[in-house]
């Protein structure tokens, strides 16, 4: 089969950042992400992976380096632009506005459109996510933690953003759960969405993954696709703290 | 050197140091503890009144009056007021933070509406007067009278200062710095936060009715006009001047800030006419209100610096305004990774 | 008991209900508790009384009084200028003290701290311009009239019990009913959640800003209409605004509405059986009552 190149839809060149101005926690990361991947990042607690995509998304201070969208430099656009230039966030906590009905939650996000395409994509994201709109005008926070994230998620797909950041989307969920969010998941980045995703979660992340970068101590220490990091016993024993089971990471 | 000159120093640094006990009262609740009392005025004023009910003479027309030694008097003002403090923290301090402010000022609109009116206990919008003066024997001798009112007063504040220093360095001191700085951690190691905020917020307060009576009996009258909310502004200035969370500059504090203020008084009385005094004190109190923003604008942690136990509590973040335009700012959120 | 206390409840809990939605706006918003709202409420009244008075200097007809009330066309486009010029005082204050205050990342408890600077700034600032003297929009006598069941009220009070139903309602719809509405309560949920969702938080400040002013601004110049004008007018309305809006449930707007009404209905019926020199203690019984049993108000979430 033909591998096409696609064109990098994101990057990053040594891209420090941190909370704090002499304690950087990304310490210099060149990262690319081509179109319609899904790139899951790993790593050990404390490795600076959440911090990563925080700064990408604008709400961890940069201190030097640069991010670019789709040939732009979104380095200095502030954490509400973010999404107008096609960059979604989901975050890992508090991702959805718990006070607000499920409706107000999706209406939000479309606000950032232009009128005479609100209806028509929340119209979508109910047919792609049919359990919301069976309770659309119930409160956020009554949903269960599975329906919180596909909220979450369907909020950032409002506005078809051309990259989709997600940080930890199975934490607090069950297996079972975790399994559907990640099916989902694929789903979306089948339909074109390119994803790149935070993950502890290992062997469920490395399963939907095209490729999967490892973080260190806030510099990138491997590269790879996903099955040959699966595959790689040394990778699994030394930064993810996993027993190598081939059986178990296959897809 | 004159005689009246130094009576005069005497005098004015005796109203200092009055102030100076209040500063350290605040200084227990908001530099140690991080509690914020809005309502300063009126737990001096509980003082105050409670003193002097217990001392002055029998008197027609007003219940009270017991005759009781000044001593007796000091106590059960800072005695009272402490347990009025000791209430209003219990109804509040688990709440928000900002509950407590507006708690304490609910305090001191309804001191002021109870010194006005309850008229047979405080004598109304007249005050208490005959309020008896230590040392009022040698009265004749304006000299003596003023050093040895000095003396008192400069005595109990050195009292006061190293009994807080040893209570901050104490084993409840550190408990109390320890919640503070880091309330969960504390909370583990199985501290009741609420009941060490609790003891704070009643000696601060404590504290302020002291020195609410001696002030009380320094001046020999007291009257409502005396506690409004400009004492309470008077008193933040005071300790954020000096720097809060330290003893030594919550002193200097007031001392600065009275001369600051009676200075600038005299001077706006000479350049005003004399029917405009009354608007040329509003411009003195805005610009002693402009001074205490600027402050808190550029110097939060006081001219004078403070100690390093504070500093952090004052910058910090209590969950709110986290989203950062990504440039380079500090802030002290918990990294989440 | 008079029924004549119904009626001044109402009206004087309608003005504390326009204070405190902009008390709990800003609490809910900015987090924290603003001294200096009641400020607001009392520079409303004073430059809605100055462009009166310098309107109807200009053009004596606009003091003509309009129908049944006691003031001329001069008051209500007074009012209109004053309430942009209150919306400006309001974000001038923000840019130049809580504003930065909030880019430093300042504690909750020192924006407080700031706020309480300012209210004596700006009252003192009042007082020496207007001196302490009282003021009036109109000098004119009105006639109360009867409304059956014992009740009086004169027209000026019942424009103004109108006039405050009215923006208690758009205010609520705004909330509930329009995208700048949902962004103000994505905002107070989750600064940095609304972030992320796209809302400019600065926008969304700027416009509570607004809100609360031109509402502190209707509540004074009620205040000045029916009562009269002072600088400390914004100091006695501070303990009732946040009873009310702690009543209401921090963020409700209804709730404050409803609670402003409690507020004023209690201070009314007291003042018959305990005396009006008393009146300023109710609001801090009813916070302290609120305090003990229900902390997180009518209408509030417990924390």
């Amino acid at each position: 089969m033909m591998e096409v190149v696609k064109p990098v839809v994101l990057s990053t060149e040594g891209l420090v950042a941190g909370y704090e101005r002499d304690l950087p926690i990304v310490r210099g990361v060149d990262f690319a992400v081509r179109a319609d991947e899904l790139v899951v990042v790993l790593g050990p607690n404390g490795a600076g992976k959440s911090t990563f995509v925080k700064a990408i998304a604008g709400l961890v201070p940069v201190h030097s380096g640069t991010m670019a969208l789709d040939g732009a430099d979104i380095t200095a656009v502030p954490a509400h632009e973010k999404i107008r230039h096609g960059l979604a966030f989901v975050p890992q906590t508090e991702n959805i506005f718990a006070t607000l009905s499920i409706n107000d939650n999706l209406l939000l996000a479309a606000d950032i459109l232009p009128k005479e395409r609100r209806a028509g994509r929340i119209a979508a994201l109910y047919d792609m996510f049919p359990d919301l709109s069976a309770h659309s005008s119930r409160r956020a926070g009554q949903l269960s933690g599975g329906q919180r994230q596909m909220l979450a998620v369907a909020r950032a797909l409002i506005v078809e953003p051309s990259v989709l950041i997600l940080d930890e989307p199975s934490a607090g969920l069950s297996p079972k759960i975790v399994a559907e969010v990640f099916a989902r998941l694929k789903e979306i980045n089948a339909q074109g969405v390119t994803i790149i995703l935070v993950e502890q979660n290992v062997k469920a992340a490395l399963a939907i993954a095209d490729r999967a970068v490892i973080l260190v101590e806030g510099e990138i220490r491997h590269e790879g696709t996903a099955e040959g990091l699966a595959d790689d016993p040394l990778v699994a024993e030394l930064y993810l703290g996993v027993r190598h089971d081939r059986a178990e990471v296959s897809p | 050197m004159n005689v009246e000159l130094i009576s005069y120093g005497a005098f004015f640094l005796t109203m200092a140091l009055t102030y100076a006990i209040i500063c350290l009262g605040l200084n227990v609740q908001w530099g140690q503890t991080g509690l914020f009392n809005v309502g300063i005025a009126g737990f001096v004023a509980i003082g105050a009144y409670v003193s002097a009910l217990l001392t002055t003479p029998d008197t027609a027309g007003r219940i009270g009056g017991f005759g009781l030694p000044i001593v007796v008097g000091w106590i059960g003002g800072a005695a009272i007021t402490s347990i009025v403090s000791f209430l209003i923290g219990a109804l509040t301090i688990r709440l928000r933070a900002d509950y407590l402010a507006i708690a304490t000022f609910g305090v001191a609109v309804v001191v002021q509406l109870c010194a006005l009116n309850l008229e047979a206990l405080t004598g109304g919008p007249f005050g208490i007067g005959f309020i008896p003066r230590p040392f009022a024997e040698l009265a004749a001798t304006q000299l003596l009278f003023s050093l040895a009112n000095f003396a008192v007063v400069a005595l109990l504040v050195v009292a006061l200062y190293f009994v807080l220093e040893r209570l901050a360095r104490s084993p409840w001191g550190r408990v109390l710095r320890a919640i503070r700085e880091d309330e969960p951690a504390a909370l583990a190691l199985g501290k009741s936060a609420v009941g060490f905020r609790l003891q704070a917020f009643a000696i601060g307060g404590g504290i302020m009715g002291l020195a609410g009576a001696v002030q009380a009996h320094f001046i020999g009258f007291i009257a409502p006009d005396n506690y409004v909310p400009m004492l309470t502004f008077q008193v933040w200035a005071m300790l954020i001047v000096g720097g809060s969370g330290n003893n030594r500059g919550a002193i200097l504090g007031a001392v600065l800030v009275w001369a600051i203020w009676a200075g600038s008084a005299g001077a706006v009385a000479s350049i005003f006419p004399p029917g405009e005094q009354a608007r040329a004190a509003a411009l003195q109190i805005v610009m002693i209100g402009v001074a205490l923003c600027t402050i808190l604008l550029l110097r939060p942690r006081g001219i004078l610096g403070e100690q390093s136990v504070v500093s952090r509590h004052l910058g910090k973040l209590r969950r709110g305004f986290a989203a950062p335009a990504p440039t380079e700012e500090k802030t002290e959120n918990a990294a989440n990774t | 008991m008079n029924p004549q206390a119904l009626m001044d409840g109402l009206i004087a809990g309608s003005m504390i209900g326009l204070g405190a939605i902009g008390v709990t706006l800003t609490y809910s918003i900015l987090r924290f508790a603003n001294f200096a709202h009641g400020e607001f409420v009392a520079w409303g009244a004073y430059f809605a009384l100055a462009v009166a008075g310098a309107l109807g200097a200009l053009f004596s007809g606009l003091l003509t009084p309009i129908g049944p009330f006691s003031f001329g066309w001069a008051l209500p486009i007074a009012a209109l200028i004053a309430i942009v010029l209150n919306g400006g005082l309001a974000l001038l204050v923000d840019a130049l003290l809580f504003g930065r205050l909030r880019d430093r990342r300042s504690s909750i408890i020192i924006m407080v701290m700031a706020s309480f600077g300012a209210a004596l700034t700006l009252r003192s600032l009042l007082e020496f311009t207007f001196t302490s003297k009282p003021a009036y929009f109109t000098t004119a006598l009105q006639i109360a009239q009867p409304l059956g069941g014992g009740i009086r009220a004169t027209p000026d009070q019942l424009l103004s019990l109108g006039v405050a139903a009215v923006l208690v309602i758009a205010v609520h719809l705004l909330l509930t009913r329009t995208s700048i509405g949902r962004s103000m309560r994505a905002v107070s949920e989750n600064v940095q959640l609304a972030g992320v969702v796209g809302i400019e938080v600065r926008k969304v400040i700027r416009i509570v800003w607004l809100l609360g002013a031109a509402l502190a601004c209707v509540a004074g110049i009620s205040a000045g209409l029916l009562v009269q004008i002072r600088p400390q007018m914004g100091l006695d309305l501070l303990l009732p605004l946040f009873a009310a809006a702690i009543l209401g449930g921090i963020g409700s707007v209804p709730g404050a509405m409803l609670a402003g009404l409690i507020v004023g209905l209690s201070e009314a019926f007291a003042v018959q059986l305990i005396g009006a020199e008393w009146r300023a203690a109710i609001a801090f019984i009813i916070l302290v009552l609120v305090l003990l049993l229900r902390p997180q108000g009518l209408f509030g979430r417990p924390e």
